[in-house]
């Protein structure tokens, strides 16, 4: 028998695959799904947690994984609102200046987030899971539990203003996203991660600084929560605590789906683009074909097991805990 | 000529062994030293005190006749010191220049981003340094083990462009995976490397080191017990030296090796087979026997044992315990059936450390303690003491946490663990690693004690001075199939040298 | 050595310390009708933190819990008019089988514990939130004391819950103290390796630790959703940190092995008296968030056993 189709061929094209079949089952259930405008909507909703994605599969590929999403939007998303106000309410005034700060206070909390797991050398997920409630807690204690509003129509035009049918936001998440492209790639540390996540122990007799690498991996997943927090307040218009709900969980369904293996080492960014678009598809999907939406964390939850059950060689694992 | 490089008297202790006993050891420049001895003779200890990886607590590293102390190994390759690694230690799932120059890419990076083109143009030339013609942008995994080696080797000869003065660069097992004319490819290219590098030569297979080496180090027990010129040097004399002193009988036990029960087969295997592992294995242990595996790391030994205890299945074959054949391969079911297993990693897997010495005894065996589930701890205790005294396990009661016992002491536990259970079926593995000398005695005693009693053992021996003393039989494995059966009664056993023969 | 030693009795010397603290900042908090209702408020998340304490004892960890309650508030609800007190039967029963799906994902497919339960819990929240149709439900309070009325009255000043809570800790306590499956618990957490080469059957355990866990999750549930007679999804919210806080700064490690349900309770009482005295210190309940936060930091870098990672990842 001719090995045309490899295992791990398969392996690699099959997240691919499963969104392009996702599309055509939702396309022939009904029709409504194939438009532009059905499209830009999945584009809308996809937009944060792509970020969200982005920044977390730095971590993932590394071996480790980051639980702080929800904090960590949480806090972003309501110190830029404050201080969007802060500076004037307006990105055609010095509010501008919210936007880069809020990018820095995102990379800040990544670092404390990477600091405590690598210098209190507590497992990441627990590190980042401890972060994260922080971070809910600060986001109260900015907010006292209010909403914040931010109406500066020229941001909230990444909104309404739309280019080939997308708003704007959906092309700055994809300039981001080639950042992050480029970051896996071209920059050292981008190549670091995969070097730390194939084997941590080798890279270290190598002579990485392997403690090093992992708190800059928390750091810029770190500033891509915070983008993702200012595409979800461009999104309503509103900053809050709950900006970040359930981004955790649909983040790193998103990754593992895409086809980044949770051991480390392999996947990147446009993995996690396919895992966004897959989750994003069929949540629009579910709806509709007039499927209640809050199925979607139970499908979320068994896609997850799904996925990394297929992407694991589990001959290779001792035990797990 | 004053040697380049120069161990001397170095010591290295580690909690409870002294794994280098005052060691002197010297390279010259352009020289290629060969480095021998057992599992476990201190070889790999040495390699990492020298690449780095540990730091000497007695003695002094000397380069060009200063004193260094390496911190880590980063450390010890700015001094061109670089170690090759077994094809394993490249990262796999990155391309074959990265792995070159992991941990070094910054030369590479222009205005932040990386210059492949670059790093491929610079990995070219270390490959081309190992005559490998490969695009340096192939993925590590889809090479073959001997091209790994030689990327291996590539990597390590990039210290040649990064420092300025000699290098030497340690060579660990690395004709393992490679055939024979891949041998000698390596081997010449070592050779013609000796120009600007000094290597040392870690192998098993000694007519290489012969071979390839100028001058020899035997280690035995942390000590280098002999350094002779390659011309002079023959297998034999080397094994013997790092084997050490003849077979002691008494050491042993060997007047209290009493013949076998020949009618009563505990343990049979027909002809089983398990992938990559083992093939085509047939063998007896018979009541009051003791039967020893005796091959090289990876000759299956281990994973027989593993399927004999259920941990894993063969795809062929069968086996039958006291006489009925095996279906379902559980260690539970075969705990039930009366095998009782004796791991290799003590404090691992031999021992929970944390728990007391009647939890250890009784944790495989919890069912018999218990009614309905609840522990009957009154009988346990019991139990612990009856088996403290019996074995005389030196703790201060039965609820001494086994993690603070001796190591002679926590293999009593694990011992007794399957004895008080009546398990008549043992699986020795290396039982007596890492023991003192006393603590060794008690187990060959212990071993003896089972015999009697009329208990199987498979054992896996630590030397094969041990495997020959204990054993009724030795069966010799090699790449997984049995290549030749030994008796041994007292007084006519094997010499280590018709062993070694059919090792390897 | 002394470190060692002194570490173990740690989590009561600082719950005796805070007590102490607290009763100098006001005498009142002393008095044993005080103490009786804070052990009592804390009773539901209490029971949480028992199940939880089993799977992190064997070196995992449930972050379903609070979901798994969060549905048995909206099930204990809808089943109440059909089943009456077998409601509570169902509930632990729908509970112990999430937690037994987390124990097999973990142990058969060999899918990590954190995620495992988050997917599972994403399965809980969705079962809760279809079973209540994303509202909240409440009890008919004539059926609710019938069936139900026993788990919120009060014997001899001391409030049903309470004893409830001590009731299934001395049940926890017997079956990992006098169990051949609480000591071969123990043995997975302190040694899983070892366990496997005694001949246990390991994954068999661990799912019933998982499956514990979700029981558990679902007591807590059921008496939460009696004490405010009625259920939603999104009601035991909350829950997950100070549960996961009380089992890690009562003593049971992150690596499993040590500690143990009655270390849970020692963790529950801290949680209970921080909370008390966050009040007196006018902090409000929102910003407790950061400090229960901060606090698990600090529990799990003191406790965890790092002999037991090769690497942290």
């Amino acid at each position: 028998m001719s090995n045309f189709v490899s295992k791990e061929k398969l392996q690699k094209w099959a997240p691919l695959l499963v969104l392009i079949a996702l599309i055509f089952v939702f396309s022939f259930a009904n029709s409504n799904f194939l438009s532009i405008r059905n499209f830009a909507r999945i584009g809308i909703a996809s937009t944060p947690a792509l970020m969200i994605a982005v920044g977390v599969t730095y971590i993932i590929i590394m071996g480790s994984i980051d639980l702080s999403m929800e904090g960590a939007v949480a806090v972003s998303a309501v110190l830029f609102a404050t201080l969007f106000i802060a500076f004037g309410g307006s990105l055609a005034s010095w509010a501008w200046l919210a936007v880069p700060v809020t990018l820095i206070l995102g990379s800040l909390f990544g670092l404390i987030n990477g600091l405590v797991h690598v210098k209190l050398k507590i497992p990441s997920f627990m590190a980042s899971l401890s972060m994260g409630f922080v971070g809910i807690g600060l986001s109260l204690l900015v907010t006292g539990g209010d909403r914040i509003r931010v109406e500066d129509p020229l941001f909230r035009s990444l909104l309404t203003e739309r280019y080939f049918g997308f708003p704007l936001m959906v092309h700055c998440a994809l300039v981001a996203l080639v950042i992050g492209w480029f970051i896996q790639c071209y920059t050292r540390i981008g190549r670091n991660f995969y070097a730390v996540g194939g084997g941590e122990d080798l890279a270290h007799a190598s002579g990485l600084n392997v403690q090093k690498v992992r708190v800059l991996g928390f750091m810029i997943a770190g500033v891509f929560y915070a983008l993702g927090a200012l595409f979800a307040v461009a999104q309503i218009g509103i900053a809050e605590t709950a900006t970040g709900y359930n981004l955790m969980f649909v983040s790193i369904t998103s990754v593992v789906v895409g086809g980044t293996a949770l051991w480390g080492g392999n996947g990147g960014v446009w993995n996690s683009l396919i895992g966004v678009l897959i989750v994003n598809v069929i949540n629009n999907g579910m709806i509709v074909v007039g499927l209640p939406r809050y199925l979607q964390d139970g499908v979320l939850g068994l896609l997850v097991i799904v996925a990394v059950v297929l992407s694991t060689d589990r001959k290779s694992l001792a035990f797990v805990k | 000529m004053i040697p380049m490089f120069e161990l001397k008297k170095v010591e290295k202790t580690f909690p409870g062994v002294r794994a280098l006993k005052g060691v002197d050891f010297e390279i010259k420049r352009g020289e290629i030293v060969g480095l021998v001895g057992e599992n476990g003779a201190g070889k790999s200890t040495l390699m990492k005190v020298i690449y780095g990886a540990y730091q000497h607590d007695g003695g002094e590293v000397l380069v060009d006749d200063k004193p260094v102390r390496f911190e880590n190994p980063r450390q010890a390759m700015e001094m061109g010191v670089g170690m090759v690694f077994q094809e394993q230690s490249l990262i796999s799932n990155l391309t074959v220049m990265e792995n070159i120059f992991l941990g070094f890419e910054q030369q590479f990076v222009r205005f932040g981003l990386m210059d492949w083109k670059h790093m491929a143009e610079a990995a070219r030339f270390q490959l081309a340094k190992v005559k490998l013609d490969i695009d340096p942008a192939t993925t590590t995994s889809e090479l073959s083990f001997a091209q790994r080696q030689l990327v291996e080797l590539a990597k390590v000869l990039t210290l040649e462009e990064r420092v300025d003065g000699d290098l030497v660069i340690l060579l660990d097992e690395p004709t393992s995976v490679l055939a024979k004319e891949e041998v000698e490819l390596l081997f010449k290219l070592v050779r013609e490397l000796t120009e600007r590098a000094s290597f040392i030569f870690v192998s098993h297979r000694m007519d290489e080191v012969i071979e390839l080496s100028d001058r020899i180090y035997v280690m035995k027990d942390g000590e280098v017990v002999d350094s002779l010129k390659a011309d002079d040097a023959d297998v034999d004399d080397i094994q013997h030296k790092m084997v050490g002193r003849n077979v002691d009988k008494e050491y042993y036990r060997e007047e209290k090796q009493k013949p076998f029960n020949k009618d009563q087969v505990l343990v049979e295997l027909d002809g089983i087979s398990r992938a990559s592992s083992y093939k085509d294995i047939s063998l007896k242990l018979h009541a009051g026997e003791v039967l020893c595996l005796v091959g090289t790391e990876g000759s299956g030994r281990e994973a027989i044992i593993r399927t004999i205890f259920g941990l894993n299945r063969p795809h062929l074959g069968q086996v039958s315990i006291k006489g009925e054949q095996v279906h379902t391969f559980k260690a539970n079911e075969m705990v039930d059936r009366g095998v009782g297993y004796i791991p290799r990693e003590r404090k691992i897997e031999g021992i929970v450390s944390g728990m007391n010495v009647y939890e250890n005894m009784t944790l495989s065996q919890m069912g018999r303690h218990s009614r309905f589930g609840v522990l009957n701890l009154a009988g346990e205790k019991k139990l612990a003491r009856k088996w403290i005294d019996r074995l005389s396990i030196k703790a201060s009661s039965e609820q001494a946490d086994c993690g603070n016992l001796s190591g002679g002491n926590q293999q009593k536990v694990v011992l007794a663990k399957w004895r008080s259970g009546g398990s008549n079926i043992i699986l020795l593995d290396h039982p007596t690693r890492g023991l003192d000398i006393g603590a060794k005695e008690d187990v060959y005693e212990m071993v003896r004690e089972m015999s009697d009693e009329g208990v199987g053992v498979i054992l896996i021996a630590d030397t094969l001075e041990e495997a020959i003393g204990l054993s009724h039989s030795i069966l010799v494995l090699k790449d997984g199939e049995i290549t030749k059966r030994f008796d041994c009664e007292p007084g006519n056993k094997p010499s280590l040298y018709d062993l070694v023969h059919y090792m390897v | 050595m002394t470190m060692d030693k002194l570490k173990k009795h740690f989590p009561w010397i600082t719950l005796i310390a805070l007590i102490g603290l607290v009763g100098i900042m006001d005498p009142n908090f002393l008095s044993l009708t005080n103490l009786i209702r804070l052990a009592a408020d804390i009773s539901t998340l209490f029971i949480m933190a028992l199940g939880m304490t089993f799977v992190i004892y064997i070196g995992g960890i449930d972050l379903s819990s609070q979901s798994v309650a969060n549905m048995t508030t909206v099930l204990a609800t809808l089943m109440l008019p059909i089943l009456g007190v077998g409601a509570a039967l169902f509930c632990i029963l729908i509970g112990f089988g999430f937690g037994f799906v987390s124990g097999f994902v973990s142990t058969k497919l060999k899918v990590p514990s954190f995620i495992s339960t988050l997917a599972v819990g994403g399965i809980a929240l969705s079962l809760g939130q279809y079973a209540s149709g994303q509202r909240a439900l409440y009890m008919n309070a004539e059926m609710r004391d019938q069936a139900f009325g026993w788990l919120v009255g009060n014997t001899a000043g001391i409030p049903h819950e309470l004893i409830i809570a001590l009731v299934l800790l001395a049940l926890a306590y017997f079956v990992e103290r006098r169990m051949t499956i609480g000591r071969a618990l123990k043995s997975i957490g302190a040694g899983e390796l070892a366990a496997v080469a005694s001949g246990l059957q390991v994954d068999r355990f661990k799912m019933f630790a998982f499956a514990l866990s979700g029981a558990f999750a679902a007591i807590a549930g059921l008496m939460f959703a009696v004490k405010l007679s009625g259920g939603s999804p999104v009601i035991a919210n909350g829950f997950l940190l100070p549960a996961i806080v009380a089992v890690l700064v009562g003593g049971t490690p992150l690596t499993g092995g040590v500690g143990g349900v009655l270390n849970t309770f020692i963790g529950a009482m801290i949680v209970a008296v921080v909370r008390t005295s966050m009040l007196y210190l006018e902090i409000k309940a929102t910003d407790q968030q950061i400090f229960f936060g901060i606090v698990l930091i600090v529990a799990i870098a003191l406790t965890i056993d790092r002999s037991k990672m090769k690497t942290v990842k």
